[in-house]
């Protein structure tokens, strides 16, 4: 009896029946095998479907029809064959929004304050082949709901079928923010690996696409009024994200139920800003760089000028009318001050106005937010804004914390709200040794390597106290790319960055033991679906559950 | 014209560097090169002038015509190739690259001199390109040196508005590797690859020129290996019937290389790393899967060849000669590490026939080893091993056994002094897999290898660190290794190149290359691949790789 128990109690834990990533946050599932008829539809109930949900509805169709993965157990899809006889066949998917509530795109309700998004959802599935349904507030709900339901099915000699229907699940994320971040200044990468990076992100109901688009190493954003800096800045003309570019992407996310929050970062982390402007920018490839910044090449803004103030608070309006969305990083990173105390503009106009630095920061910070601010935008900053220099913020300004994750305490007793950006659990570059030359035994200045399982491991309220943990508003994984670039885009990002996407839908806590088998499944999957996520072990391993565990 | 080959010229070579003209990788042993520009005309072709040429000799000569026109690299400088649109108008241009083979050398393919025993392969090479446009010429004394020689052709040429150019001309080169075993090994066991990424890998391999492919086809997590009366091995080892190489996917990839100047090692690691064997023949395999696995293999699942088995013994002589058929290169490895004992001690049918032979394990495991080893010499195979069974063991091999040092460098001079031939393969400068965080299910801890070997890391290698002059000789080159528990097709370019590069030009120009001169010749290469379709990874922001030097630590 002991023994029968505890190897029923195995299966649950490890058999994968079903793989869903990010785990709902309420399942219950059966043991009985479902098929999928030839003719399956999907239905959505109701008036005045908007455009964009029935184009995630014929996407779906196509995963569910496509996907082609087969179960990940020993002997794969034929194990399961015996079972197709008796199932019964789910013709029908219903979809269908809560009484009272009305069709609005998935754009619409995904572009709104991560707070005010509602992606809760009610799934069922079950046995008997009778309809299914996925019933919400919103098509943002819906939607996710969708993502959850493609999950379910694996496929063999073309019958299509999940091994654990009925199903019921009830879910809603235990975070708004849910996001990934991509570097785009360092390497650059076309339309088409940022809409790939959109898709991923959607299969495991990310919301947020953090977009770092410029940096000091190269400017490729189009901007209304300040073409220049593009076209001064680009690694080439063909380096450049157009107008359109960034309209195509800050729909198709939207499609996905991803907003899109651009980054410009000042007054750092902006040499490149010299090559159209070369009298806004202090210190411009100054050398050793290594006085002047974290990495080459050195160069920043003439912050402490009231012309370069006034000229990134209009870039920044003019930013604003590309980006929809309520969020909008103005930055503030690895400030170096050795770069002004040699830059005599900077010193002309500090003695000018009687300014310290710190003052003239404040100044410029303010006079920034507040062009955001009037076009509706809540700033977001990385953490030295609130830890490090003396600016006053909004109290509604949002701080990525990137340093180290013991500084969220000290974001959280200021009453900030944060973002978890961690160096030391979300860096996806890390590990992979140094990248600047002449440097045999450099390593990642952040190393080791963050793990999936790392990752996974984090506590989003560690330290904090009930009230400070209300502030978390959630957190993303982040790829720097010095040494990235569409080549190795996917497998340095995928599966790992779905590590987070649990963490912050599901909540802490989870067990990486009964986690990894879901994550192999989701790796697989997304494979099927042309992205490159890495295998994460062996697969003798992803098809034997547990059996390279530790411990095992 | 500058001397390259002399010591004072290391300075000039600096400067030359600097300014990022010179892409080649690896550096030609002896290279004096100008600095006017000269366009490749429309009209341009490569004449080879040798009666009956091999046919793989004529399809090198197309790739190398391929790539010219397709490479379309835009010269890493800023402002790419528009700044020399000036240096380039006019230009001379030109029209021919004559191939010849030096009087008296015999005609033979590029794959049959590719498989000649290491250290009699001849890949010397002369190539002169003239700057007044009369025709370039590249002579060797085999097919394989013309081989090499039209790599480095290829790599001269940048693109920019429709013109090929180079802006190095005229360009003199003598050059021969330093080391005849320049290899790269890769694991396709723990997971697969199909034969595209093989392939697609010996081409990269071969932009390099590497010579060795060390093909570590099967372990213990799977069997992809179709071999020929032992068809049950892969049809019940392998991950599924579509991850099988079939003997004529070998005979492709074989004969792929070949022609490329790559000769395939294949590795049957034995008798560790054999647990899937047990798939099919569970009586030849002590501790199938058994747990923990800690106490009995190094990572799951464990399971060993039972070594102390005459049946074992026989079946594995067999099988290994079967493999040896499929592969014409003159070495074959026969792995031999991490052997674990516990596995033994616990396996009841092991004790028996120590005990029925009067043997302890090292002694069977002799046996095992000699009788393995003339089976596979019966086919004309020297064998290679891992360091373990010449440092860890009491076995008896030949003195031409080839032994790869792959625990740590510091072993090197141990071997050598066993006087044993050497192939550098230690983990902690070349095994491309490290840094990337344990594997391990239900841990959070670090890559059993930690660090991240970078290729900076891999180029400052000193193969004759620590072994005597008299000792050198043993040294037949090295390799960069992948094992695959954390890759598979979607991470193979990425995780290989260009860091598997910086390895092959320390076994082919020879150490001691400078890390701040090599970095923009890399970056060079790592856009060529790009144009070519590998997928090298970016090892800097783009900004670096327009500026030669100012991304250095102390820049």
């Amino acid at each position: 009896m002991k023994l029968v128990a505890l190897a029923a109690l195995l299966a649950t834990a490890y058999a994968p029946v079903q793989a869903l990533w990010p785990q709902p946050r309420s399942i219950e599932t059966g043991s009985s095998t479902l098929r999928l008829a030839p003719n399956f539809q999907i239905t959505v109930n109701g008036h005045g479907v908007p455009g964009d949900f029935l184009s995630a509805v014929s996407r779906t169709k196509q995963y569910l029809f496509g996907d082609k993965l087969e179960r990940l157990v020993v002997g794969r899809g034929a194990v399961d064959e015996p079972k197709f006889a008796k199932a019964k066949s789910l013709q029908r998917l219903t979809l269908s929004l809560e009484h009272g509530k009305s069709f609005a795109s998935i754009t619409s309700e995904s572009q709104k304050a991560p707070e005010d998004r509602d992606e809760a959802y009610r799934l069922v599935v079950p046995a008997d082949g009778s309809g299914a349904t996925i019933t919400a507030n919103s098509t943002l709900g819906l939607f996710r709901g969708l993502a959850t339901f493609t999950q379910l099915w694996y496929e063999h000699d073309n019958t299509i079928y999940t091994v654990s229907a009925p199903v019921t699940i009830q879910d809603a994320p235990a975070y708004p923010y849910r996001g990934f971040m991509l570097d785009t200044a360092r390497n650059f990468f076309p339309v088409s690996d940022i809409k790939r990076t959109l898709d991923a992100m959607s299969w495991v109901k990310l919301n947020q696409f953090h977009w770092h688009v410029v940096d000091s190493q190269s400017f490729p954003l189009q901007i209304p009024g300040f073409t220049d800096l593009a076209e001064k800045g680009a690694y080439s003309s063909s380096q450049v994200y157009s107008l359109s570019d960034v309209r195509d992407i800050v729909s198709y996310a939207g499609e996905r139920g991803i907003d899109v929050m651009v980054e410009i970062d000042t007054p750092g982390h902006t040499a490149i800003i010299a090559q159209a402007h070369p009298e806004y920018v202090a210190c411009p490839q100054a050398t050793p760089w290594a006085t002047y910044a974290n990495e080459p090449p050195a160069g920043q803004l003439r912050f402490a000028n009231s012309t370069v103030t006034t000229y990134i608070a209009n870039l920044f309006t003019a930013v604003t009318t590309l980006f929809p969305s309520t969020l909008f990083s103005t930055g503030g990173d690895e400030l170096n001050t050795n770069c002004y105390a040699i830059d005599e503009p900077t010193q002309a106009a500090l003695n000018a106005t009687g300014r310290t630095l710190e003052q003239a920061l404040d100044v410029f910070t303010q006079k920034t937010h507040k062009a955001l601010e009037v076009k509706g935008k809540t700033p977001v900053v990385w953490e030295e804004m609130v830890l490090v220099h003396n600016v006053t913020l909004s109290p509604q300004t949002k701080v990525l914390v990137w340093i180290s994750s013991d500084d969220v305490k000290a974001v959280a007793e200021k009453g900030f709200k944060i973002i978890h950006a961690a160096s030391d659990y979300f860096y996806l570059d890390c590990g992979a040794g140094g990248w600047v030359g002449d440097n045999p035994n450099g390593n990642s200045w952040c190393d080791p390597f963050k793990t999936w399982q790392h990752s996974y491991s984090f506590d989003p309220t560690a330290n904090l106290t009930a009230e400070e943990s209300k502030l978390i508003y959630g957190g993303e994984h982040l790829l720097w790319t010095e040494q990235s670039g569409p080549q190795n885009l996917d497998p340095i990002v995928w599966p790992r960055a779905a590590s987070s996407a649990e963490l912050f839908w599901t909540g802490p806590g989870g067990n990486i033991s009964t986690a990894l088998p879901r994550l192999h499944d989701v790796a697989y999957r997304m494979r099927q679906r042309g992205v490159g996520a890495i295998s994460l072990q062996p697969e003798w391993c992803a098809l034997r559950p547990g059996a390279c565990d530790l411990t095992a | 014209m500058r001397p390259l080959a002399m010591k004072l010229s290391r300075v000039l070579f600096v400067a030359g560097h600097l300014s990022g003209v010179l892409g080649l990788w690896p550096l030609p042993r002896s290279l004096e090169t100008g600095s006017s520009a000269l366009t490749l005309a429309p009209t341009f072709d490569v004449h080879v002038n040798i009666a009956h040429p091999p046919s793989d000799l004529e399809d090198a000569v197309s790739r190398t015509k391929s790539f010219l026109k397709n490479d379309k690299l835009g010269r890493l400088v800023v402002g790419r190739g528009a700044t020399d649109s000036d240096a380039i108008k006019n230009a001379k241009s030109l029209r021919s690259l004559e191939l010849s083979l030096f009087q008296g050398a015999a005609v033979k393919s590029i794959t049959e001199e590719a498989r000649l025993p290491i250290g009699t392969r001849n890949e010397g090479y002369t190539l002169h390109v003239p700057a007044d446009g009369s025709s370039a010429t590249l002579t060797a004394n085999s097919t394989l040196g013309l081989l090499r020689g039209l790599t480095t052709f290829e790599q001269f040429w940048y693109e920019y508005a429709g013109q090929i150019y180079t802006l190095e001309a005229p360009v003199s080169i003598t050059d021969s590797p330093a080391y005849p075993y320049r290899g790269f090994m890769l694991d396709t066991s723990r997971n697969y690859f199909p034969v595209s990424d093989i392939k697609r890998t010996l081409d990269a391999m071969s932009w390099v020129k590497m010579s060795q492919f060390h093909w570590h086809v099967v372990d213990s997590q799977s069997f992809p290996l179709e071999v020929q009366g032992y068809t049950e091995v892969a049809s019940k080892g392998a991950y599924s019937s579509d991850m099988v190489y079939s003997p004529s996917d070998v005979q492709e990839i074989v004969s792929y290389a070949g022609a490329r100047g790559i000769d395939v090692m294949v590795e049957i690691d034995t008798p560790g790393h054999t647990a899937i064997i047990s798939a099919s023949h569970p009586e030849h395999i002590a501790c199938a899967e058994a747990s923990p696995w800690t106490t009995f293999a190094n990572e799951p699942p464990a399971g060993q060849l039972r070594l102390a088995s005459a049946a074992t013994t026989n079946f594995t002589a067999g099988l290994l000669a079967s493999v040896a058929r499929m592969f014409p290169s003159t070495v074959m490895s026969t792995g031999g590490d991490e052997l674990n004992t516990e596995c033994y001690a616990q396996d009841p049918q092991t004790q028996a026939d120590l005990k029925a032979t009067g043997r302890t394990l090292e002694q069977a495991l002799n046996v095992f080893t000699q009788t393995t080893h003339a089976a596979i010499r019966a086919e004309g195979k020297t064998p290679a091993v891992w360091e373990e069974m010449v440092l860890d063991h009491n076995v008896t091999l030949g003195n031409d056994t080839i032994v790869l040092v792959w625990i740590s460098s510091a072993n090197a001079a141990a071997v050598a002094a066993k006087n044993f031939r050497i192939v550098h393969g230690p983990s902690d400068y070349f095994y491309l897999d490290c840094g990337a965080g344990e594997w391990i299910g239900d841990d959070v801890a670090n890559s059993w290898c930690d660090p991240f070997k970078t290729w900076q890391k891999s180029y400052t290698f000193d193969p004759l660190a620590n072994i005597s002059e008299s000792q050198a000789h043993l040294v037949l080159g090295g390799e960069q290794l992948l094992w695959t528990e954390q890759s598979g097709p979607e991470n193979l370019d990425p995780i290989v190149w260009p860091r598997a590069a910086s390895s092959a030009e320390t076994f082919w120009t020879g150490p001691g290359g400078n890390l701040s001169t090599a970095l923009p010749r890399l970056h060079d290469f790592a856009f060529r691949m790009r144009q070519r379709g590998v997928k090298a990874i970016q090892l800097q922001p783009m900004w670096c790789a327009l500026r030669p030097g100012k991304c250095n630590l102390n820049s």
